[in-house]
């Protein structure tokens, strides 16, 4: 299942606590770009910039992290395409069977909508996930990602929603751990946000 | 297996929890709370009765204050500025909005909000900026519609550019019944009209279901066939 392979070595002492603040300092920035966009999402004629912005903001904390620590990579894409398209199906399908209600979203959120999307996956389960598995390993990476996720959409959901984007941020968290992948997990919440 | 299984697990987990709130899913482009409906069409759920609002506007020295008027669940909100009504010989005026508690769709109109009678004790003398909020469920209003009566004549009175996602807004003259809609064809007489393509959210998940079983049947068979390769290879070895 594995897609892509590296080595991994355990920090100690010094090393553990500069990854440790290292990992802090990711979970912040990314927790106060989402509450800041958010924010400044509510204002009249916002919502398109902030999205646009914050998905760009989000998704610089990327950089400087190799790809194949993102689990970005070309190898068998047709296997991470397949599991992005499996996930948005996932995603989408409690909405599907239960509402049938169709999905709007303006046609001007669409690129926005695309952007925060692919900038969040880089965020969360890409560059918090690689800090966080860096420090502690896969279970505090997968736990830490869904938790800062959950964090990061309290202000844009209410709170009777929050049990789903935390279960959400869980199976993408985990399909990151288990195939090593973080194109499938853009793919999907590209798809899921671009219909809901 | 024990990565699937995890998996598997927490799909399992997020489908139960999905599945307590509609619509599931959302990244917080839809509206942040559900439309509030006097006719819900059938995929509202769960469904709460649209509020009303009231304003008292003090008037000082002849002129009016600058205020706005909302409903208690925000579905709509007028703003007055300074000087907005006629108020000779007032100190001061109310304005009232009340959801209509029918669904009238007049011919050639696709409402997509409730229709609101704005009242008030004065008339306009400066026109008033007005936001309506719609919901997600629903196509996207394209113009505000006015009437003096639920029963018709509706007209446009246009709509300004989105401040807002999922609010719709326009000025207007006087008071009266309003509501956001589309121009439609062929409504369906007196009836509620429900968002068209209805199954297109299944549809969309049976293609991606569809695709994933078409695309992953075959590269199931090249890994199998690669793999058996690889074992062939080092048997000649």
């Amino acid at each position: 299942m594995s897609l892509v392979h590296y080595a991994k070595v355990r920090p100690a002492g010094a090393q553990r606590t500069h990854l440790g603040i290292r990992a802090l300092l990711v979970g912040a920035y990314v927790l106060c770009v989402e509450w800041a966009r958010v924010s400044i999402q509510s204002q009249p004629y916002m919502a398109i910039p902030a999205l646009v912005i914050g998905g760009a903001a989000l998704g610089l904390v990327a950089l400087g992290t190799p790809a194949d620590r993102l689990g970005l990579g070309s190898s068998r894409l047709g296997l991470r395409i397949l599991g992005g398209l499996a996930i948005g199906a996932v995603l989408l399908l409690p909405g599907a069977v239960r509402s049938g209600a169709v999905p709007i979203l303006p046609a001007g959120l669409a690129f926005a909508a695309i952007a925060v999307s692919i900038g969040e996956e880089l965020a969360f389960r890409g560059a918090l996930y690689a800090a966080l598995d860096e420090l502690g390993g896969a279970p505090l990476a997968i736990a830490g990602s869904t938790v800062v996720w959950t964090a990061a959409h309290v202000l844009s959901h209410p709170p009777a929603f929050l049990g789903a984007v935390a279960a959400a941020g869980l199976v993408l968290a985990l399909w990151r751990w288990a195939c090593r992948d973080l194109v499938a997990p853009v793919i999907g919440h590209v798809i899921a946000d671009l219909a809901l | 297996m024990k990565r699937a299984v995890l998996l598997a697990a927490a799909v399992t987990t997020y489908m139960v929890a999905a599945w307590m709130v509609a619509p599931g899913f959302y990244d917080g482009f839809g509206p942040t709370q559900p439309y509030n409906w006097t006719c819900p069409p059938p995929q509202a759920g769960a469904n709460i009765k649209p509020s009303s609002g009231h304003l008292d506007i003090k008037v000082i020295g002849g002129v009016s204050d600058a205020n706005s008027a909302f409903t208690n669940d925000g579905q709509l909100v007028i703003g007055f500025l300074p000087g907005a009504f006629d108020s000779t010989g007032k100190t001061t005026i109310s304005v009232d909005i009340t959801p209509l508690s029918t669904c009238p769709q007049p011919p050639g109109i696709g409402f997509v909000t409730n229709i609101y009678q704005i009242t008030a004790s004065a008339p306009l003398a400066k026109a008033a900026n007005l936001v309506l909020r719609f919901s997600n469920l629903e196509p996207a209003p394209t113009d505000v519609y006015f009437a003096g009566d639920p029963a018709g004549p509706w007209k446009s009175i246009g709509a300004q550019q989105q401040a807002q996602p999922f609010t719709i807004v326009t000025s207007t003259k006087s008071f009266g019944y309003f509501a956001a809609g589309y121009p439609s064809a062929s409504p369906p007489p007196g009836a509620v009209t429900v968002g068209g393509g209805g199954q297109t959210l299944p549809i969309i998940v049976a293609v991606l279901i569809g695709l994933v079983i078409l695309a992953g049947i075959p590269l199931a068979i090249l890994r199998r066939r690669q793999s058996h390769g690889e074992v062939e290879e080092e048997g000649d070895v």
